[in-house]
């Protein structure tokens, strides 16, 4: 299976978005850059949670119309920039999800398939198959472990920065994702 | 004296390696897992390949951009108009129409006035 490695903050904690945050902070126009380097981000954390491209758009939105807004008041005190803004897109998904509690259907099934690198066309239908069942199995788990293993495997995000987005500790948000991984062997295997 | 790493923290090890490109087996065994959570680690990787961000389209992204570039400049009017000289001079045009427009309304109010009092006095 090929693998993408993610864009992590460093074990240092140092934040790579400092500059662009500065610029911003300095010129509002200059959030564009991290509007960018973003956009696709927030809106996949939105739409795994969500599962719908409209409600994920909106969701989206909120979060970069708060996060401009709120620039200016962004420290440098130990949270990265990017924990910052999906707290913010975690909190715009607690008012979606609290507004529509009852109504969520199936949600992250509906992703399409990632691009695979193969020309052979068996493998391609197992891999996609294989992709289809993990996606299903993902979106039967609580919402507090489904963001869990969205934040760190679809953003990339680490555990100390997880725990800034949920308000959680580290540790906390590494038994969360072990209690998640092993659930979803157990619904991937149930004989194990 | 500090504890040993537990499963859990030893797992998130091996997932950091996993993200950083490591081989579910490098990064298991570099992470120190014991042989039963090896198979959480492969399935980590599995997930790392398989949960793709679905891209924001292309339409959303404009729209939202301009939104954002329309909610800086609202923001901060002086900063926006003194980054580009052309800004400052158009704003400077502006506020000179404004002002002569205002000039010229209280000239014409204030003319008005003292000739209806011409006539009061008159009567």
């Amino acid at each position: 299976m090929s693998l993408r490695p993610r864009s992590r903050a460093p074990a240092s904690g140092i934040d790579l978005d400092l500059a662009d945050v500065r610029a911003a902070q300095r010129d509002p126009a200059a959030f564009a850059t991290l509007y960018r380097r973003y956009v696709d981000r927030v809106y996949g954390y939105c739409f795994y949670l969500l599962g719908d491209h409209h409600d994920a758009e909106d969701a989206t939105e909120r979060t970069f119309l708060s996060a401009l807004a709120a620039i200016d008041r962004y420290r440098d005190e130990g949270a990265t920039f990017r924990s910052w803004l999906f707290r913010i897109a975690h909190n715009q998904l607690a008012n979606a999800l609290r507004a529509r509690a009852r109504r969520r259907e199936a949600p992250i099934d509906a992703v399409d398939e990632p691009g695979i690198a193969t020309s052979d066309p068996a493998r391609l239908v197992d891999v996609a198959d294989e992709a289809h069942r993990l996606r299903a199995a993902v979106s039967r788990l609580s919402d507090d472990r489904r963001q869990v293993v969205v934040l760190r495997f679809v953003d990339g995000l680490t555990a100390r920065e997880i725990g800034e987005v949920l308000g959680r500790s580290e540790g906390a948000v590494r038994v969360l994702q072990h209690r998640a991984l092993r659930e979803l062997a157990g619904i991937l295997d149930p004989t194990r | 004296m500090s504890h040993p790493p537990s499963v859990a923290e030893r797992l998130d090890r091996a997932v950091d390696g996993v993200l950083d490109g490591l081989s579910p087996v490098v990064a298991a065994a570099s992470a120190g897992t014991a042989p039963e959570a090896r198979r959480l680690v492969e399935l980590a990787d599995g997930l790392c390949s398989s949960l793709v961000a679905p891209p924001a389209s292309p339409r959303f992204e404009a729209r939202l951009g301009a939104r954002l570039a329309a909610a800086s400049v609202a923001r901060d009017p002086v900063a926006w108009a003194l980054r580009h000289p052309r800004r400052l001079i158009v704003t400077g045009a502006v506020g000179s129409a404004v002002g002569v427009g205002v000039t010229a309304y209280a000239v014409w109010r204030s003319s008005r006035r003292a000739g209806g009092a011409r006539w009061l006095i008159h009567r």
